[in-house]
């Protein structure tokens, strides 16, 4: 088997570099060197799970971030047809409704991990912020089977335990994976009010999810 | 919150002098000690002292400072910052108001 | 409780019990943690041990030396009194002069502030006749120094509430110079708004200005603020200027906005307080978050170790803030008395602060 150590590296370091080009220039030579679609989709993948890290670090900001989602993006966007031609799928993991609870206005976190999980192989609806309960029922009857909710204030993140309970009324619960997040947000809490996965930070969920 | 945090760590306002070392810490970018040190030099007292509540209420009421408990006639307001003023050497934006309103 | 136990607090303020080796573990690894952030020195032998002591003592509450007091400031004014739950307030209705005397001669506030109940500066500018008002009223009776606070809150700039586009909005579909260039025209009209509303109300007698959560909308918000406390500073010479900020880290939003040839995304305490003192503040506020995951041990050794470097090198004196969820006090709105005096004395003894 041909070892691709070098053209992985090439492809982790362009997206922690974040520059589209840098990344799309990154895909060609993977190509060239052999790499199959699938294998370039997965040398991107670590490479943005550490730009989350760098991010949540401090090291890297949201343009940064949003760089490398855009090279991922682009970079699927080449990768595609010959993810057609092999054969290969490129359909999504599952569908996650995201957003920031009903009267918190705060997203950065949630959508740092809408980004991730796009990148993960998920179909992400990302609803924005100030986002009303009864939205999360409705994406969840449309057909996602993950929902994920943010709130940053002691306030807000009761809607987190409302729409879980609004969710076993409509005799939706079993059917879907119910993520919570945000600073107020615990371990303690997340089971208390019977979420499935509480994430301290935007990778941390992803790597909680993305194998499900 | 106020009450835990005064207990543990703080000055205590007007019933001791801790309104006078933040006047010096924000008019003149004092450092801690350094405004203790200036303010105690003006109260003629060691930086323990100004601290205390025993001390600052008689020195409060003999230099016309204000008072954290009701006693007529003591300055409260405007009065009181005048005195702090001439104590400290500043100016008190309040009273430079309050005298640009005094006709003549 | 074994012996070598200790009751003490998680960041969201529930009561556990952990051995003094656990405690030494997560004091270590919170200053570990912002040692490596910040790119600054972890916490001594000495402190460590120090604040071991505090976290370890049995006594529900704990306070300095005699001698070793200092002065408290605050932020939101009398909405600890008349404020909702959001605001950790109280919710008894009351005059703002008899809320501020009420400080000031029962809780043995230092310094207090005259605040609105949308505590922001774009809300203020259409009343603010009637804040300067109730300044002049305020200040006739008051004897502690008697600030107006607000926060920036350039998020209040963006659409839906301002004329400027949503950042969060613009990168979702990846216009991220749109954003940007949106970025930087809010924080020149907070800039504005800031030199409006901060002479207007030094004009009626206050003391100066309190700003607080600077940076909350990340890093433009921070860049906006500082030009506004430069205009304010040239304007009111002698106005006491309190710059608190909203993180340890400023947030990157736009990324590459600079203040005085700086990028200020991802500025730690120990540089946020030079680009304050520059801007003309007098007094810088130290912002370190909680995490409610973790314990009151590993987010005061965080707490401490980032305020104890901006304290060695700040040429200003430091308030640290240490409200709810920040200094290393647990995010809970009544926040428990153990939790608040350990923070309270850990940061004046060990991190060596000139105000809370």
């Amino acid at each position: 088997m041909t070892d691709f150590t070098k053209e992985n590296k090439e492809l982790y370091d362009a997206m922690v570099a974040y520059k589209v080009p840098g990344i799309t220039a990154a895909v060609e030579g993977a190509r060239k060197a052999g790499m199959s679609a699938t294998q370039i989709i997965d040398g991107l993948s670590a490479g943005m799970t550490q730009v989350g890290v760098l991010f949540e670090r401090g090291k890297l900001f949201l343009p940064h971030v949003l760089s490398a989602a855009a090279g991922m993006k682009q970079a699927m966007t080449i990768l595609d047809p010959e993810l057609k031609a092999s054969g290969e799928t490129t359909a999504k993991k599952a569908s996650v409704v995201m957003g920031t609870v009903e009267g918190d206005v705060h997203d950065i976190g949630k959508s740092i991990c809408s980004t991730m999980l796009q990148c993960a192989g998920f179909d992400v609806h990302d609803m924005g912020r100030d986002v009303p309960k009864q939205t999360f029922i409705d994406e969840v009857k449309k057909g996602c089977t993950f929902c994920g909710m943010s709130a940053l204030m002691t306030t807000t993140m009761t809607v987190q335990r409302d729409v879980i309970s609004m969710l076993k009324d409509a005799g939706l619960r079993d059917k879907v994976v119910v993520m919570v997040g945000g600073a107020p947000v615990t371990q303690a809490y997340a089971d208390k009010i019977g979420a499935d996965v509480y994430g301290d930070s935007a990778s941390e969920t992803v790597a909680k999810v993305k194998d499900l | 919150m106020a009450v835990s945090h005064y207990m543990a760590s703080g000055m205590g306002g007007i019933r001791t002098a801790g309104d006078l070392v933040a006047r010096m810490e924000y008019s003149q970018n004092m450092k801690l000690k350094d405004a203790k040190a200036y303010v105690a030099q003006k109260l003629d007292l060691d930086p323990l002292e100004i601290g205390d509540e025993q001390i600052m209420r008689d020195k409060r009421e003999e230099l016309k400072l204000g008072v954290v408990t009701g006693l007529p006639g003591a300055p409260r307001g405007i009065a009181a910052k005048m005195n702090i003023e001439k104590l400290l050497g500043i100016k008190i934006n309040s009273c430079d108001k309050f005298r640009q309103m005094m006709k003549n | 409780m074994a012996a070598n136990e200790y009751y003490t607090r998680m960041g969201d303020g529930k009561r556990v019990l952990m051995t003094k080796d656990q405690i030494l573990a997560d004091i270590q690894a919170g200053s570990a943690d912002a040692a490596d952030m910040g790119g600054i020195q972890a916490l001594d032998d000495n402190d460590v041990e120090a604040l071991l002591e505090i976290v370890c003592d049995r006594n529900r509450t704990v306070g300095v030396e005699p001698g070793k007091e200092v002065p408290l400031t605050y932020d939101i004014g009398q909405l600890d009194f008349t404020g909702d739950n959001g605001n950790s307030g109280n919710g008894v209705d009351m005059g703002r002069l008899e809320a501020a005397l009420l400080h000031e001669r029962a809780l043995g506030a230092d310094t207090f502030e005259l605040a609105h109940s949308d505590y922001s500066i774009k809300p203020v500018k259409p009343v603010i006749s009637m804040e300067m008002q109730t300044m002049e009223e305020i200040q006739n009776e008051i004897v502690i120094p008697y600030f107006y606070g607000a926060m920036p809150n350039m998020g209040l700039y963006y659409a839906p509430d301002g004329p400027y586009g949503n950042p969060a909005d613009l990168m979702r579909e990846f216009k991220i110079e749109e954003a940007m260039d949106q970025a930087e025209k809010s924080a020149q009209a907070l800039a504005r708004d800031i030199e409006y509303v901060a002479t207007k109300i030094y004009d009626a007698g206050a003391d100066g200005f309190n700003f607080d959560t600077t940076g909350a909308a990340g890093d433009a918000d921070a860049v906006g603020t500082f030009n506004g406390v430069e205009k304010l500073r040239k304007a009111c010479p002698n106005a006491y200027i309190n710059v608190g900020m909203a993180g340890e880290s400023v947030m990157g939003i736009h990324g590459s906005i600079e203040y005085d040839g700086q990028v200020v995304a991802g500025l730690y305490p120990h540089q946020q307080c030079k680009l304050a003192q520059k801007a003309g503040a007098n007094v810088f506020g130290a912002v370190v978050n909680t995490s409610c995951s973790k314990s009151m041990a590993w987010n005061l050794a965080r707490a401490v170790t980032f305020v104890k470097a901006c304290t060695a090198v700040s040429g200003i004196p430091v308030h640290v803030n240490m409200g709810m969820g920040v200094g290393g006090i647990p995010m809970f709105e009544t926040a428990p008395i153990d939790a608040v005096t350990r923070c309270s004395k850990a940061m004046v003894e060990i991190a060596k602060v000139d105000g809370v």
